[in-house]
């Protein structure tokens, strides 16, 4: 039996619903395509189901393209890329046609030398072929280079009431009936994912289990995906459900914590935007005790108020709305300005020492100091090599910022 | 007024090295010389401000008495960076344990900004004083005599030195303009001393601050620099999130407490003392003072302080919407 996901995937463009943003850009890098391009690989990204490996395969169809789909293994294996690579050019001439190559799933791929990633990178730089990557997790760390040499483009998830008309459609086309209600279930259970939705479909046409009440569709277990959960979170009605929903991820509560943090604010405004904080600054406590007193039973409260607390902030809720989630920042930015500020540190105490004042005060008036630190000086501190750097970046920094270059005589 | 070492930091250059280079104090002065020609000081307690002379004139009585060992005779500690008394306590007795070089019987310990110990820090100093009183005599500076307990202000004699006039200032910066071929006007001095508030160091350092920019002073570059100095604002942070715009404050939340590296619980003081000159219901102010509070209390039990200080933030957003 041929999967509904599969049967009924699209072949056109026209036939993809929901991503016309995504259709738009991948239309256009064919069609802008050429070997002095600065990005030779567009890289699609999303979760599970919405059609990313898809939209590859309209791309090819449309445009009567070849499609030569690579793996991990295949991208160490130079013999197969260089076949790939090359005779390729021949065919071209011969049949006419042209050749896409997919890099399918790119999120197994691994950083590591034998992984393949370095091998994709050296392959965008060279392919004279548009390259298509689908990953689910673009933002992890080690993408961090494939996201610069690639054109990002993001799908969203697909919304409820266009996978609800498609499965009404494909029913249709099925010949078969389904209780709308329970078309219904399935398309809120699926959370955007068009074949998980198709899949559940399936499976209750197929055993003819058409009086199964909706509850009974599993909610879908979509591991490694925080996007989801927030969504989850923010835009779905607080439920049993919540509470269980970061238990899917993989990702720490303490991390978990600071994505919260910082979109909070993109969903809730006023009154709610005050009782989600009161909520996330309650599960923050008790991270404190759990560190504390090592009682790691606290969890469950940590857990409790960071999903249904924030949650519950919030009564009108819209699941169709929109948001674009952002990366927790706070941690690095941390780390940057503490090393930043150990050099500042540093030539605090070596100046306090030398003028017979306090590290306190030095720092207190450090503008100034940082002024006064001409060559000379800068040797008599004796100053490291790094808080030369530092000292010659942030004098050229206050400068600027303060509008002082326009006193230079 | 001629004196000029190699230093290229001007606090230091013209930082003077005879008791008669010293502008104001002409009391104190006269006083502390006649008692350095005695070779037999006492233990001393300089009040007053900051930049106004007093490490200056300690390092100078040592000058005086020691001459050329004057550098191994005298320890100076700052009170305000040591951690804790147990470290002045034992780099006093490392430094009191040898005897003095030269033909003078005891060391200067010279303790600065001594009122930043604690009143128990400070009755373990006074110990420390009795003990080594053979060998060490202490002199020890701070902003407010006050907070010095009383035991230790008896064992003193205690100076306290005035705000320095607008007319001394001017003396040193003219001089120093005049030896560093700077090009300086009435109005920029009158700024230079507005902007130092009495304060030698900070008129000097501005001084020569202005100068790395342009040998040529003006008023208007001295008051850039001024306002530049100057740290960010709290209020700024109150006001985004009062009018509504809650990711705008907490970002600029962030950056003071990064690029000034501001503790947690420096903000919530800021914000607690804010909170009165906001312009809203009386009722709201005590509402926001009472989660202030709450929000305190849980820094200091150790929370993560930006999350918590998120939710304080949240609460004023709320009051903006007069909730």
């Amino acid at each position: 039996m041929i999967p509904f996901f599969e049967k009924h995937r699209p072949k056109t463009f026209n036939q993809i619903k929901g991503q016309d943003l995504a259709v738009a850009k991948i239309k256009e890098f064919f069609r802008n395509f050429s070997i002095s391009n600065k990005k030779k690989a567009l890289l699609l990204h999303g979760p599970a189901g919405v059609g990313k490996t898809t939209l590859a395969m309209v791309l090819a169809n449309e445009n009567e393209c070849e499609i030569f789909e690579l793996n991990a293994s295949d991208l160490r294996n130079r013999a197969k890329l260089e076949e790939i690579m090359k005779p390729s050019t021949e065919q071209k001439s011969l049949f006419a046609k042209g050749k896409i190559i997919l890099v399918d799933e790119v999120d197994g791929v691994t950083a590591t030398d034998r992984g393949g990633l370095p091998e994709l990178i050296v392959l965008i730089e060279k392919t004279k072929f548009p390259i298509i990557i689908t990953a689910n997790d673009v933002w992890q760390q080690k993408f961090s280079l494939l996201r610069r040499k690639t054109e990002l483009v993001p799908l969203k998830e697909v919304s409820y009431s266009i996978v609800l008309n498609l499965l009404k459609d494909i029913v249709t086309i099925e010949s078969k009936q389904v209780d709308e209600e329970l078309l219904k279930g399935i398309a809120a259970k699926s959370r955007g994912d068009l074949r998980a939705a198709l899949n559940d479909l399936q499976s209750i046409i197929y055993t003819e289990a058409q009086h199964v009440h909706k509850d009974h569709i599993h909610l879908r277990e979509k591991a490694g995906d925080i996007f989801n959960a927030l969504r989850h979170v923010f835009k779905t009605k607080t439920s049993s459900e919540t509470t269980d929903i970061y238990h899917n991820l993989d990702m720490e509560l303490d991390k978990i914590q600071l994505w919260v943090e910082k979109n909070i604010p993109y969903e809730y405004k006023g009154e709610e935007l005050a009782k989600a904080y009161e909520s996330l600054s309650k599960a923050d406590i008790f991270k404190g005790r759990i560190y504390r007193q090592q009682h790691w039973r606290f969890l469950v409260y940590q857990n409790f108020f960071l999903s249904a607390g924030v949650s519950s902030s919030s009564r009108n809720k819209d699941p169709r709305s929109f948001t674009k989630y952002q990366k927790p920042t706070r941690i690095l930015k941390i780390w940057m300005a503490n090393r930043k500020n150990a050099q500042k540190k540093s030539i605090a105490i070596k100046y306090a020492n030398y003028c017979h004042i306090s590290k306190k005060r030095a720092l207190k008036e450090f503008f100034t100091i940082a002024l006064i630190l001409d060559e000379n000086t800068i040797r008599k501190l004796d100053l490291s090599d790094q808080e030369k750097l530092f000292l010659q970046d942030y004098k050229g920094a206050l400068k600027v910022a303060h509008g002082l270059n326009k006193f230079v005589s | 007024m001629t004196e000029v070492n190699s230093s290229t930091i001007w606090t230091e250059k013209y930082r003077p090295s005879k008791f008669e280079n010293i502008v104001g104090q002409q009391e104190i002065i006269k006083r502390v010389t006649n008692l350095t020609n005695s070779l037999n000081i006492p233990h001393m307690l300089f009040a007053g401000p900051a930049g106004i002379g007093k490490s200056t004139l300690a390092i100078i009585v040592a000058k005086e008495l020691f001459k050329d060992f004057w550098k191994e005779n005298y320890l100076e500690l700052n009170a305000s960076d040591a951690r804790g008394i147990d470290v002045v306590r034992q780099e006093v007795k490392n430094f009191a344990r040898t005897k003095s070089l030269g033909n003078v019987p005891f060391k200067i310990i010279f303790l600065d900004e001594a009122d930043a110990l604690t009143k128990e820090a400070q009755q373990a100093l006074r110990r420390t004083m009795e003990n080594y009183t053979g060998t060490c005599r202490f002199i020890l500076s701070c902003n407010y005599s006050s907070k010095i307990i009383d035991p230790i202000q008896s064992r003193c004699v205690v100076f306290r030195f005035k705000l320095l006039e607008e007319k001394d200032i001017e003396k040193v910066i003219k001089k120093i303009a005049e030896n560093e071929k700077l090009v300086i006007d009435e109005k920029s001095i009158e700024t230079l001393y507005e902007g130092s508030e009495g304060d030698c160091r900070r008129a000097i350092n501005l001084l020569q601050a202005s100068a790395s920019i342009s040998p040529t002073i003006t008023s208007e570059l001295v008051n850039t620099l001024l306002s530049s100095a100057k740290p960010a604002d709290i209020k700024v942070v109150l006001d985004y999130a009062l009018s509504g715009d809650f990711d705008k404050s907490r970002e600029k939340l962030l950056d003071v407490m990064l690029k000034e590296s501001v503790s947690g619980t420096d903000i919530i003081k800021s914000i607690q003392k804010e909170i009165w000159n906001l312009d809203i219901d009386p009722e709201l102010k005590v509402k926001l003072t009472e989660k202030t509070g709450e929000i305190e209390f849980r820094l200091v039990e150790g929370s993560d302080e930006f999350i918590q200080l998120e939710a304080l933030l949240a609460s004023f957003v709320l009051a903006g919407l007069g909730k």
